[in-house]
């Protein structure tokens, strides 16, 4: 029974659900900070210190509206389809490593990297169908677009996660992180580079964000959403955006595994995971700053040109100089 | 662009807290009008002239004195240039906000014309 | 008209003015040819109103003339597309606001009774277009108008417009206020351009009077203009930057647009609507203690547009986004009568300021700035550049700033007479035309403003072109709904 409660806890408490989600709220103000001080901007100010609670009323805004259900939409699909969807990318959340153990323990196995990425697709159809279910000619210009994103940018997404699978030998993310004596970022980082542009079209921030187009498509799949329903679309943002920043952590920058000084090895783990994290974070948020948004056709030729032949490359390259790259990791 | 990005980030905002901290109006702004009874000759040109037909001549203690109807008032401060006696002046009070138009009008008897707006 | 165009390929027509003339109502076509507006009058039966159209002429000629149609019920005979464009389809038929003699307040009385007519009719799908529709209300668009868009798939095949959706009738109403009253109504046509809107107006109004303007209130009107331009533009680039998902070149346009705002607020007493212009001068002098503040705000400008002009230059998902989107050629620009920005991003080299200076233009050295690509890029990198020369404009005007008095007495009752007179608002170039008999309320006051003009180009640039390229080569136009709606 006691362990059974201390699994409860781990799911549910720390660092599973709850920390997940005050987690993702931390990330999402330290988003909108720093997007706000690059353009010269003040940026959620007011709620707590320095406006750090904004997100969450933010959240509690949106549950304490009214919920509507547009009349034309298939009401099953438009009702679960936010909470499924937030739901998977939770659930893949939890095969991260994150305090030197995922946050179910052993429950990783041998190919839980491409469980998760599927996991993360099915989470990305679950964002479409609730778009296709809201009845609304943008909010299915939306989801198609979202669709065709996802479709084109998971493929190269995959081909580059393998690198670092390759380079660990092992398609468990525990492991790869594990293995990461010297970051794979400092190893491969033409790969790094290429994973952190492929991330920044798979979660649709600008220059990628063509979905959420505001004049193009005004609200994109959201624009039929309130309510409750809304609040999970945009968690669902959000925790996408975190998870794939701790993707990239624990699959290029060493996951949570950094020197431990004194006292629990679990507490330093998690620190060096959330510096971590937050410094990609920034990146991308950085270069969210830095470009235009990109028309939907040249995103899609810009992946089938450009990146799905760099990765197939990338991946070659990791292979041919896998043996100079073997003795730097002893 | 990209340097730009990097050196903002340890500047200060150019944004101000607004509500929080007061904007500072430069002078001669045409804000809230602030009408001189002692002045008035009651000879109407400021209604008259008036664009937005905002100012009514009513009679206060036997003396016909303008009446602003604030909601109305599109603040081109016509009525000051207009009147012969300079009995209307700028203010530089702008937070004119308020729930109920009522709030809105100017009486032309002394402290009545402080509008709820102004409590702050 | 036939003689006019063949003595002349590149003469456009600027505006159409409807007159009620109490049995006939008067026609009057100002074309532009050679740098000067010629007017040419006719006149039609107001019992029988019919007249030929000038569409197979003159393609620009299409929405004036459905304007004058909608508010005299003058029929145009051949016209392409003859349906309402400024007034709402449940406007009571045969009902002209602009006649003298209708009866608004009693059809409208009786019209609240009446069911209102049909709603347009809702987006179908004819075959393979999918119909969408943008506005009346659309985060692309800041102010409500409505474009319904033929497209298969992602091409738009066909471009619809309706416009009237902010008609106030403000035509109708300045002949029923004071020309004093009719400066601050006029200057309220539109919030971005309103000291043009004040300027044309009076200098209109001093045209009939025939009075000089003091040279310093030239002066001093050229650069509250120019101030007024330089807000507009950056507005404007500003929000293009938004409508391309840049939302940091918004921030930094708009942060660097606010001191300007500043300093309009310094001259004339408020950030936007400056009231600063009046018949006979400016209403405020310039303060000696106010130059170097003016003078050290501008050099920073200069500075930071440089900034903007290299990132315009090299930033590439911005140059992917609107170069070669929305491409205006130049003997479509001609065709269309497009006037201001657009037409120089095209090379049309047209500016009213050094083709017929007014105000103190004559006497200030500024280059005219036009591109050939005839792009979205092209026609905000023209105004880019031309926010650099208004710069150098005001520098100017504040080192040569004659002394003496800055307005003049005007009597308030103007001589009977007519003017035409136009000024280069930020979007283009604004027309006026104002008729007096004599009295202190003005006859007839015609406003064709640079974004009426301009709404033509944007179905010839649109169609056959990407939906996500609608925006980016729509806010290229700066279009200004209440300017175009009145």
């Amino acid at each position: 029974m006691v362990v059974n409660l201390w699994l409860v806890f781990r799911v549910l408490v720390f660092p599973g659900f709850t920390s997940i989600l005050f987690f993702t709220m931390f990330c999402d103000w330290v988003e909108r900070k720093i997007e706000a001080r690059m353009q010269n901007r003040v940026g959620p100010a007011f709620t707590g210190p320095a406006g750090i609670l904004q997100p969450f009323a933010d959240v509690v805004k949106l549950l304490t509206k009214e919920d509507i259900v547009p009349a034309g939409a298939k009401r099953t699909v438009f009702r679960f389809a936010p909470i499924l969807s937030f739901s998977f990318v939770v659930f893949a959340f939890c095969f991260l490593p994150i305090d030197g153990a995922a946050v179910i323990p052993n429950s990783s196995f041998a190919g839980d990297l491409i469980f998760i990425m599927a996991l993360i697709t099915i989470a990305n159809f679950f964002l479409f169908l609730s778009g296709w279910a809201s009845a609304n000619p943008y909010g299915e210009i939306g989801a198609t677009r979202v669709l065709t994103q996802f479709l084109g940018y998971d493929i190269p997404l995959i081909l580059l996660a393998l690198t670092p699978a390759f380079i660990a030998g092992s398609l468990s993310i525990s492991a790869i992180a594990a293995n990461q004596y010297l970051p794979f970022a400092l190893l491969a980082p033409w790969a790094f580079v290429l994973f952190i542009i492929t991330l920044q079209a798979e979660l649709e921030k600008d220059p990628f964000d063509i979905p959420h187009a505001e004049s193009e498509v005004v609200g994109g799949l959201e624009t039929e959403f309130c309510g409750g329903k809304l609040a999970f679309l945009r968690l669902t943002r959000d925790v996408q955006i975190v998870f794939g920043a701790a993707l990239v952590v624990e699959l290029f920058l060493g996951g949570p595994y950094g020197p431990v000084f004194f006292g629990l090895p679990q507490f330093w783990y998690f620190l060096w995971f959330v510096l971590k994290l937050l410094a990609v974070v920034v990146i991308t948020e950085y270069v969210t700053c830095l470009f235009a948004r990109l028309r939907i056709d040249q995103v899609l030729s810009a992946n089938w040109k450009v990146l799905l032949p760099l990765s197939v490359l990338s991946l070659a390259l990791t292979v041919a100089v896998a043996t100079w790259i073997y003795p730097l990791m002893v | 662009m990209i340097k730009e990005l990097l050196s903002q980030l340890f500047k200060k905002p150019a944004t101000s807290k607004y509500p929080f901290v007061k904007a500072e109006v430069p002078e001669g702004f045409r804000g809230k009008q602030v009408y001189d009874a002692n002045l008035c000759i009651s000879c109407g040109l400021c209604s008259r002239d008036c664009p937005a037909k905002a100012i009514e001549m009513v009679e206060v203690d036997g003396k016909r004195s303008p009446l602003f109807h604030l909601d109305l008032c599109v603040f081109c401060y016509q009525c000051a240039e207009s009147c012969p006696r300079n009995a209307i002046k700028s203010s530089e009070f702008f937070e004119l906000a308020a729930i109920n138009k009522s709030d809105l009008v100017l009486k032309p008897e002394g402290n009545a014309q402080k509008g709820k707006c102004e409590q702050q | 008209m036939k003689i006019l165009l063949e003595t002349n390929k590149n003469a456009g027509i600027v505006a159409l003015t409807g007159l009620d003339l109490g049995k006939t109502i008067g026609l009057m076509y100002h074309m532009y040819t050679n740098g000067v507006i010629v007017t040419v009058r006719t006149e039609v039966p107001k019992k029988k109103p019919k007249i030929q159209t000038i569409t197979d002429l003159i393609p620009g000629a299409q929405f004036h003339e459905r304007e004058v149609a909608d508010l005299f019920g003058v029929i145009f005979e051949g016209h392409p597309n003859p349906a309402r464009l400024v007034l709402p389809d449940d406007w009571p038929d045969n009902l002209y606001p602009l006649r003298k003699d209708a009866k608004i307040d009693e059809a409208l009385a009786k019209n609240e009774t009446a069911p209102s007519k049909a709603e347009p009719t809702p987006a179908q799908n004819e075959g393979d277009l999918v119909n969408i529709i943008i506005g009346p209300q659309h985060p692309a668009l800041l102010e409500p108008e409505k474009f319904s868009l033929k497209v298969d798939g992602e091409i738009v095949k066909q471009v619809e417009p309706r416009i009237g959706y902010v008609h106030r009738g403000i035509e109708k109403a300045a002949e029923q206020r004071t020309y004093l009253q009719d400066v601050y109504l006029v200057e309220r046509i539109c919030g971005i351009c309103n000291s043009c809107h004040a300027a044309c107006f009076v200098e209109t109004v001093e045209k009939i009077l025939g009075v000089e303007v003091p040279l310093r209130a030239q002066y001093l009107r050229t650069i509250i203009l120019e101030l007024n331009r330089l807000h507009s533009h950056m507005l404007l680039l500003g929000h293009a930057g938004l409508e391309i998902g840049y939302e940091t070149l918004f921030q930094y346009m708009w942060r660097d647009r606010e001191p300007v705002m500043d300093l309009t607020e310094l001259l004339t007493g408020n950030r936007v609507i400056s009231s600063a212009m009046t018949v006979g001068g400016v209403r405020r002098d310039l303060q000696e203690t106010d130059v170097p503040k003016i003078k050290t705000r501008m050099a920073t400008l200069n500075k930071k547009m440089d900034f903007y002009h290299k990132l315009f230059e090299n930033e590439p998902s911005l140059k992917m986004r609107t170069q070669n989107v929305g491409v205006l050629s130049k003997e479509d620009a001609l065709k269309l009568c497009v006037v201001g920005p657009v037409a120089r991003g095209s090379g049309v080299a047209i500016d009213v300021r050094k083709d017929e200076p007014y105000e103190a233009y004559g006497e200030i050295p500024f280059n005219m700035i036009t591109r050939d690509e005839g792009d979205s890029w092209a026609r905000l990198i023209v105004r880019l550049d031309e926010v650099n020369e208004s710069i150098n404009i005001i520098d100017y005007a504040l080192d040569h700033m004659p002394s003496g008095p800055f307005r003049i007495k005007v009597p308030r009752v103007v001589t009977a007479g007519e003017a035409v007179n136009h000024v280069e608002a930020p979007r283009g170039e604004l027309f006026y035309y104002v008729k007096s008999q004599g009295t202190a309320y003005p006859e007839r006051v015609k406003v064709r403003t640079p974004t009426f003009a301009n709404i033509p180009a944007f179905i010839k640039i649109a169609e056959g072109g990407n939906i996500a390229d609608v925006p980016p080569s729509f806010v290229s136009l700066d279009p200004c709904f209440s300017c175009t709606d009145r």
